[in-house]
């Protein structure tokens, strides 16, 4: 297949990169534990916010 | 003894079922009318979809779980209601046609006190030519099946790139107003996954071809987040995601054609292009399931219960307005259908009063706009709103009043993950409340302390746990109902 075909994808050139320390984090053990905790408990007060 | 009859056996009208089913004294009963026989988690089809899970982590057969519960089951669709009944009967009614291999193309009616029109959506493949798994030349992870489908051809695709080939793999919306970016958005990066995974990356061009005017629009007008003390675009968040893993994004485009290995689209600025591709996930626009509706002397009332796309008008705000003067408001909150106090439509069935998207044309007029999403966690609130307002009414009288659960109040998460195991996948996780935004309580839409984004490891254990638990909810073991939906 060609890979000729002009498309006109969006520059991304100015969006942040993450840095080393940031991609580490995303897969730390003990922070990525904190992290589920907090995402649970924010899904929770979600469910309590509903009333239903 | 009342008789309730719900059109649907997905997310909303499988929740429905259960609560009715848990919550109605002995004698009044709840049939469910579903064309399949099984019940399946759609999040996960994105792993179906790249062969990290089978067909069958994501399925299980319906007739027995209601065997069990004592919940009727019709395998059959649902063609017409009859809500003033029929010249035998003055009680509402539907018509279905039957399925299942036994008694498949018989037609029956079916009559009921209280309905709920949860029938999900109709894939449109058809909106777009050449788009789909069936007539087309595009994959999709829309039905389980199809995602079975989509993971053999993404391995076809990884093998060529295995010989040598370069290949270009497509994933985004085959329609200027489709819905479901997220799951798209998932799916782009779970095959990025499997390509790193596989060792073929750098052979591989992965383009996200969507109608979203920016990234990080995902069909909400996009969010705002709360990024260490700094107000962070979804767009700005999404476009690092998309530099870092080296996939590339068309915004705004709408997708005209599909011709063996050629997309053709126009974008918001006008332009005609095309796109070679190898390998393409577009997803299809969805519309209404094909339901009339007709009065008590046969005379066809489809264009009073239903909008002219196939989805039901309930209490919503259906007046044009200007995007500007779009509230919250204006969305349903009882999902009770117009004039009718005993149908409702719940799910994708309910018709939207706008979409939450700016709305956007190309200068010859082409809209291109994301449609309002209403699946996975509200789909399952609006379900069980509509069971808990059905219940009132049966035991304490039929002026009770309607349960209330609008999307303009309630929040929902997209979490978008990526790899499997418990050390070596990854999500970019969100949550929104609400998700219709309120720019009169919140300046940027939304309430940022519930308006999030992150990416990391614990989003793909929280993806891995809402399988689990949605799937034991699903299947109605022992308390079942207090995960909530």
């Amino acid at each position: 297949m060609s890979h000729e075909t002009y498309s006109p994808a969006l520059d991304l050139g100015a969006a942040p990169v993450p840095t080393g320390r940031t991609l580490r984090m995303r897969q730390n053990l003990p922070y990525q534990a904190f992290r589920f905790v907090a995402f649970s408990l924010r899904m929770f007060r979600m469910v309590l916010k509903r009333h239903v | 003894m009342a008789d309730v009859v719900i059109l649907g056996a997905g997310v909303a009208g499988h929740t429905a079922a259960l609560h009715l089913n848990r919550l109605l004294p002995s004698g009044h009963t709840v049939t469910v009318v579903s064309p399949n026989s099984w019940w399946n988690w759609i999040p996960s089809n994105i792993w179906v979809g790249v062969g990290k899970m089978p067909r069958e982590a994501v399925v299980f057969e319906l007739p027995p779980v209601y065997a069990a519960k004592g919940i009727r089951f019709r395998q059959a669709r649902a063609v017409a209601i009859r809500p003033e009944g029929d010249a035998e009967s003055p009680r509402g009614a539907v018509d279905i046609v039957r399925t299942d291999a036994d008694h498949k193309g018989e037609v029956e009616r079916i009559h009921y006190d209280y309905l709920i029109n949860a029938t999900g959506p109709r894939l449109r493949f058809d909106l777009t030519p050449g788009l789909g798994p069936d007539n087309g030349h595009t994959v999709s992870v829309c039905t389980v099946d199809h995602a079975v489908q989509a993971a053999a051809r993404l391995r076809e695709t990884i093998e060529r790139l295995r010989e040598g080939l370069p290949q270009t793999l497509v994933v985004g919306m085959g329609h200027g107003r489709c819905t479901c970016e997220g799951a798209a958005f998932e799916y782009v990066f779970n095959v990025d996954h499997e390509l790193r995974e596989a060792g073929v990356r750098d052979r591989a061009r992965l383009v996200y071809l969507t109608n979203e005017a920016r990234l990080g629009d995902f069909g909400v007008d996009g969010l705002t987040f709360d990024h260490r003390g700094f107000q962070t675009s979804s767009e700005l968040w999404t476009s690092s995601l998309y530099r870092e893993r080296g996939v590339e994004a068309i915004v705004g485009a709408h997708v005209h054609r599909v011709d063996p290995g050629v997309i053709s689209y126009e974008t918001l600025d006008g332009d005609r292009q095309e796109l070679d591709f190898d390998f393409a996930m577009l997803m299809p626009p969805f519309g209404g399931a094909s339901l009339h509706a007709f009065d008590g002397e046969g005379a066809d009332i489809t264009s009073q219960l239903f909008a002219p796309n196939g989805f039901m008008r309930v209490d919503a705000d259906y007046f044009p307005k200007p995007y500007e003067q779009w509230r919250g408001t204006d969305w349903p909150s009882t999902y009770q259908a117009l004039g009718h106090r005993n149908i409702f439509a719940v799910g994708i069935a309910f018709a939207p009063p706008h979409q939450i998207s700016r709305p956007r044309a190309s200068p010859i007029g082409t809209v291109i706009a994301p449609s309002a999403p209403r699946t996975g966690m509200p789909s399952g609130v609006m379900g069980k709103t509509a069971a808990l307002t059905i219940t009132d009414r049966i035991k304490h009288g039929d002026d009770r009043p309607a349960h209330q659960a609008s999307m303009a109040r309630m929040g929902a998460a997209t979490v978008a993950s990526a790899g499997t195991g418990l050390r070596r996948g990854s999500a970019a996780t969100m949550t929104m409340m609400p998700v219709v935004p309120d720019y009169r309580t919140y300046p940027t839409g939304r309430d940022l302390a519930d308006t999030r984004g992150e990416i990391g490891l614990s989003g793909h254990w929280a993806k891995v746990l809402m399988h689990h638990l949605f799937m034991y909810k699903a299947k109605g073991r022992p308390g079942w109902h207090l995960i909530p939906e």
